[in-house]
């Protein structure tokens, strides 16, 4: 058996149109993606603009934090307010276990480590008499910025 | 115990001193964990205790509530240990937690006394240490200062 014979009798016609159309198909959706792709070249842009924006407003904040770390942190500004009333009622050069004692006795919160913070800040410097005094400078400094 | 050591050798105070002399010491030296507002000495009181600070922050009072901080890992509280007689002259309160070694006064006593080159060396630093602290503990301020 040879010919046409041989391909009905083996359902070759059948086959052929099943690849014919498979093949059809695979072509016609690599067209359709191609088609689209500056679709998709759009998108992938967008992406790549919205996170840089995020990327440098995170780094600006960053860097505005990092301004500030460089002269006070919040926290310490918010307790110097306090402590800055107890030395002007002591008096400057003040001792430093009089404020301590002082801090302690009106209640305020983690006066150790508020004022060791004070100190590593330079709000609080020695008079180098071993009594301190408050740094009216970089307070000064601190509300110009 | 070579931890220890290494811990030792990396400390100012004890710079000057051989393998030997650190492997003497390492033994007498204990950790102790300090929390914020603890009172390591008393002004007046027997003085017990050495401390060398391995971290955190502290302050030493003296009489006219003359006062100074100390911030530095291997600052020293407690020299009246070694020095006559043997009564701490200030105050010494931790500002933050913190880490020290602490070593009993009289094992430290008796390890200086037992070895001269030993005890020259620790007593040279001690010397240094008591000259620039004088100031603040009689309240006279000469050229020198902490």
């Amino acid at each position: 058996m040879f010919g046409f014979e041989a391909i009905i009798a083996h359902d070759g016609v059948g086959i052929s149109v099943i690849g014919i159309s498979i093949v059809f198909v695979g072509l016609v959706l690599l067209s359709f993606a191609v088609s689209r792709i500056h679709k998709l070249i759009e998108l992938w842009d967008k992406k790549n603009t919205s996170y840089q924006r995020v990327k440098k407003s995170q780094q600006k904040d960053q860097k505005t934090l990092s301004v500030s770390d460089l002269t006070v942190p919040q926290d310490v500004r918010r307790a110097s307010r306090q402590f800055k009333l107890l030395i002007e009622w002591m008096g400057e050069p003040f001792p430093l276990p009089k404020l301590l004692d002082l801090s302690r006795k009106c209640g305020l919160s983690s006066p150790h480590s508020t004022i060791n913070e004070f100190i590593k800040c330079k709000l609080i410097i020695p008079d180098e008499n071993g009594y301190y005094i408050w740094n009216k400078q970089l307070e000064e400094k601190r509300s110009s910025t | 115990m070579s931890t220890d050591i290494q811990t030792l050798k990396s400390l100012d105070f004890f710079a000057d001193l051989n393998f030997g002399e650190l492997e003497q010491i390492a033994p007498l030296m204990h950790l102790m964990k300090v929390t914020e507002g603890e009172v390591l000495t008393r002004k007046g009181e027997l003085a017990r205790t050495f401390f060398i600070i391995l971290s955190g922050n502290f302050m030493l009072s003296f009489k006219e509530e003359r006062s100074f901080t100390l911030h530095n890992k291997g600052n020293i509280i407690g020299l009246s240990t070694v020095v006559s007689p043997f009564r701490y002259t200030g105050t010494a309160i931790a500002l933050t937690d913190g880490l020290v070694l602490l070593m009993q006064g009289q094992e430290f006593l008796r390890l200086i006394q037992s070895n001269s080159a030993l005890g020259d060396k620790i007593m040279r630093k001690i010397n240094k240490i008591v000259s620039e602290r004088m100031p603040y503990m009689t309240g006279a301020w000469g050229e020198r200062r902490h």
